[in-house]
């Protein structure tokens, strides 16, 4: 019989963009957080996944001074250099592995105010063809990958603008992301500052400061944690080839694949019946239509349909990010973490003013590399 | 189903580790350690289940590199995920890789290490470990350059690796063990003529003697530039299995079986300007932790008697003396009685870095899966140019060690499985 | 609470990176006003930019062959922005284009002038430019121009 594993307890910080306080403060802050909530010591947490980037921390083994913060002292600690979702993707493995009952995942993000995110992301791009080419980044392909979708399945800006629409005013009720003032309308998404069209400012969200952390345990100790564990029934994760001439970037077919081998894990046979929420790594509205139907929750190519109908906002059928996704904070490298938190919280009827109707199963995701390379999938339900 | 059987059924190399390749990118220097590894198994690339690569990226200046190199590990549709923890890369790759199959998610799993440190700036790559807290301290604390330039602040006040920084591990661990710099002299000439042995070793001295290393400059009392390590660029890879797929694939009986492993972080020792100093950085309290944690999984009582070599993570030659004691594997302050007597040899009772160890060849962030895969070729009998042990390798170990001196990872192999 | 104090840490770094062979190869290619691909000889693809490794069969790739300068507008975007060192900088519109060149299996990307950013669209024919003289880097292939009906012979 596999191991099962749940989420038992989970916390994040205000997303701002300057943190008043410092990284190691944000660590200590977020681990005392998680112990305190389930009256347990430090002690009583057997491995530690760290996740954190030197590109964007500016520093080299960017831990080194974070892992004591969270407990780590004289502990068996690691690290996933990727977003904090990959981080509780190893985190779950070595509990099913038997040899740990308990881990901790911590992601922190200084994003909003100690370097610049877009540099990072052109450290990424590979040095020897596009990063001196200077055409494709992040946002450009995002554009192309926007732009190929939009085309072929007649989506028109305003469709896009809609989604937007959709997840800022998902954001503007999720009590941990920063304030605008008010809600953008439609009309504003459209006349926002244009970067590769059809994308614009307003169809992406703020680099921040802030983190999250979660603890994983196995079965008979989520028991014992907690009244309300959140199972880990699957996850996928799958790396798609470099250059995007050579990748299919309406499909994305590493997410779909990553999807494939999640919800076989998980069971779930139909997943536009079976899952009933949706957390998601959008760097970009447009990236919506795309990766919900790459990863089955709606049909390939019904974009304009589902933002009209309704039935991804908050209060319908299958909502999307109703914390409001990227869009509303994006704390590069924790993106993707911050979505399996919100995700926890609604699966235990804990998210407040964002909270959906009646979620059982969730299917969370994070992203990266230039129209989402790499992706990670996971399924949750209770 | 969780395993407790998994081995390494091969290890493979890009070949040589050397200082500069400047003919290859860095996906084109790793490729041909993939195909080495897979081509002495009965894999083709399409068995591989999962893979887990690292680096320490920040010598490179490309983060991610595997979202770069995804065609040349043969990770294109295959699920990738990145590792990277310091100077213990490697081994917390290895770890990640081990534990990818110990789950029972996955059967067989590659994991990647490597370096390619003629492309960056390797002292922005180490000084950066501590950079914030040394410009903290130019602007709030105590000059420490003296005028005399960033390197002096650098290199004596903190970066982890640095000889300023372990030369204080060096001297505390001669006066707690009475050894003196003529031991560390003869370990260093040990490992260089270790390395000689060792095809794919970077710095290799044929017939090194302690005088030929007593004849080095000392950089920073007690260490010589003969006893630190060379910086190198090379990839290493090492494919494990469960047990079904072990007796399937791999070509030989003999596999090495990963027996128990484990990790451990204590404080940063050294280099703490923000802490202060708390700990003598020769104790290592946190090496004995691990190890003893490793050898219970393994289900080793008497590691002495039990394990007949290691492979440990030596950037500085000092450091073979110091981590065998710490890791229990001979008692405290023995090494300067063990090496002066030839146990520490290859032929000795204790084999110390067979393979030259990291002080012959440092590719960051390969060097400590290289501890592994050296070690399991030691228990595979297949350790090639003259340096596998000539005894019969029950049990092995393997250390990586990093951070600002914090990190320690620990992998025992053997040549059957946990009872 | 004390307020925040915040250090400015200047690094300066230099990375000394290697293209590699196969984009070595391109580049010389691109100083002969080649554009040059590699054929898998398993799965018969032409891939560009070139590279050492089938991303689909894993097969070791040498055959350097050259693909047409002409192709297809398969999808574009107009840049209104550049990324200059980690931030944007407006930038008149330009259109960035991913195109299909005859005799390649992969698209590539690419500047193209010619029209107006709003008049252009999926299925134009395009043909390369190349700077003169041609140079011994990436923008020796200085931009794909549409290819007018009109226009039957080749401009000089």
């Amino acid at each position: 019989m596999e191991r099962k594993v749940a989420v038992v307890g989970y916390t994040q910080t205000n997303y701002e963009k300057e943190s008043p306080i410092s990284r190691e403060r944000i660590a200590f802050d977020l681990a005392t957080a998680i112990l305190q909530k389930l009256k347990i010591s430090r002690d009583d947490v057997d491995t530690i996944v760290f996740s954190s980037n030197d590109f964007m921390d500016g520093r080299t083994i960017s831990e080194v001074y974070l892992v004591q913060r969270v407990g780590a002292h004289m502990k068996d600690e690691t690290k996933a250099e990727a977003d904090g979702l990959n981080a509780v993707l190893y985190a779950w493995m070595r509990i099913m592995s038997g040899q740990y009952n308990t881990a901790l995942v911590v992601s922190i993000s200084m994003s909003g105010s100690q370097f610049r995110p877009l540099l990072v992301q052109n450290h990424t791009l590979d040095p020897a063809y596009e990063r001196p080419r200077g055409l494709v980044n992040f946002i450009s392909g995002a554009a192309l990958q926007a732009r190929a979708y939009m085309t072929k399945y007649h989506m028109s800006e305003e469709n896009l603008a809609q989604y937007a629409v959709k997840s800022l005013e998902n954001a503007r009720k999720n009590p941990f992301t920063p304030k605008r003032d008010g809600v953008p309308t439609v009309k504003d998404v459209l006349n926002s500052k244009p970067l590769y069209d059809p994308l614009r400012e307003l169809h992406t969200g703020p680099f921040v400061d802030g983190g999250c952390a979660v603890l994983l345990a196995s079965e008979e100790r989520a028991k014992e944690l907690t009244d309300k564990p959140v199972w880990i029934k699957g996850f996928g994760h799958s790396l798609d080839t470099y250059y995007i001439g050579d990748r299919n970037i309406i499909r994305v077919n590493s997410l779909r694949d990553a999807a494939k081998r999640a919800y076989k894990m998980a069971g779930i046979k139909n997943p536009s019946r079976d899952i009933s929420l949706a957390e998601i790594h959008t760097n970009f509205a447009s990236e919506e239509p795309i990766f919900t139907e790459a990863l089955g929750l709606f049909p390939d190519g019904s974009g304009v349909k589902t933002i009209k109908s309704g039935i991804s906002r908050r209060e319908g059928k299958l909502p999307v990010n109703p914390s409001g996704g990227p869009i509303g904070a994006q704390p590069m490298n924790a993106t993707g973490l911050v979505r399996l938190v919100e995700a926890v919280s609604q699966l235990r009827g804990e998210a407040g003013p964002t909270q959906v109707k009646r979620a059982r199963t969730a299917v969370v995701h994070a992203q990266e590399g230039v129209c989402a390379q790499h992706n990670v999938v996971g399924i949750l339900g209770v | 189903m969780a395993r407790k059987d998994v081995a390494i059924i091969s290890v493979g190399y890009n070949g040589r580790f050397v200082s500069k390749r400047p003919d290859v990118s860095i996906p084109e220097l790793i490729e041909p350690a993939v195909r080495d590894a897979l081509r002495k198994t009965k894999l083709t690339i399409n068995d591989i289940d999962a893979i887990a690569m690292g680096n320490m990226q920040t010598f490179e200046g490309v983060n991610s590199p595997h979202l770069w190199a995804s065609d040349y590990i043969g990770g294109t549709g295959k699920p990738v995920i990145r590792i990277a923890t310091g100077g213990t890369t490697g081994m917390s790759t290895f770890h990640s890789a081990y534990y990818h199959v110990a789950s029972g998610i996955f059967d067989v799993v590659m994991a990647i290490a490597w370096e390619k440190q003629d492309e960056g700036d390797s002292q922005v790559g180490l000084g950066g470990i501590l950079m914030p807290e040394v410009f903290a301290m130019f602007q709030f604390g105590p000059d420490l350059s003296e005028g005399r330039g960033l390197g002096i602040g650098i290199g004596t006040g903190g970066g982890g690796g640095s000889t300023g920084s372990a030369s204080f591990q060096a001297s505390s661990y001669l006066a707690r063990s009475g050894g003196g710099i003529e031991h560390i002299d003869m370990i260093a000439a040990l490992l260089r003529s270790n390395a000689a042995k060792n095809p794919y070793a970077h710095l290799q001295v044929p017939g090194c003697k302690p005088e030929d290393i007593a004849k080095t400059p000392i950089i920073s009392y007690p260490l010589r530039y003969g006893h630190t390590c060379p910086t190198s660029c090379g990839a290493t890879a090492i494919i494990l299995a469960s047990r079904e797929k072990a007796k399937k694939y791999a070509m030989t009986d003999r596999v090495a079986w990963v027996k128990g492993v484990a990790c451990g972080t204590s404080d940063a020792t050294f280099g703490n300007l923000i802490d202060g100093q708390i700990t003598d950085p020769a104790e290592q309290v946190a090496a004995t932790m691990v190890a003893k944690k490793a050898y219970a999984r393994a289900g080793i009582a008497d590691p002495q008697k039990e394990v007949q070599m290691a492979e440990v993570y030596d950037g500085f030659a000092h450091q073979d003396l110091m981590w065998p004691e710490r890791l229990l594997l001979v008692g405290d302050g023995k090494s300067p009685e063990m090496v002066a007597k030839g146990a520490y040899n290859i032929e000795g009772d204790m084999p110390i870095n067979p393979s030259g160890g990291v002080v012959s060849t440092n590719a960051i962030g390969a060097s400590a899966m290289v501890r592994v895969g050296e070690a399991a070729l030691q228990v595979m009998g297949l350790a090639e140019g003259g340096h596998q042990v000539p005894r019969r390798v029950r049990n092995a170990l393997a250390h990586g060690w990093g951070g600002l001196f914090q990190f320690v990872t620990v992998t025992i192999l053997g040549d059957a499985p946990v009872q | 609470m004390p307020e925040n104090i915040n250090v400015l840490v200047p690094i300066t770094y230099v990375y000394k990176n290697r293209v590699g062979q196969f984009i070595e190869k391109f580049i010389k290619g691109l100083s002969q006003k080649k554009i040059l691909g590699v054929k898998c000889p398993k799965c018969k693809k032409v891939y560009v930019p070139p590279r050492a490794v089938c991303g689909k069969c894993f097969s070791r790739l040498d055959k350097l062959v050259e693909v047409g300068q002409e192709g297809i507008l398969e999808n574009f975007t107009v840049g209104h922005v550049t990324i200059d060192n980690g931030e944007l900088k407006d930038a008149p519109p330009y259109i960035l284009g991913v195109i299909k060149l005859k005799k390649a299996d992969s698209a590539i990307t690419a500047i193209v002038k010619g029209v107006e950013p709003n008049e252009a669209k999926p299925g134009l024919a395009v043909r390369a430019v190349w700077k003169e003289p041609p140079e011994d880097n990436f923008s020796s292939l200085d931009y794909f121009e549409i290819i007018r009906p009109s226009a039957k012979k080749r401009r000089r």
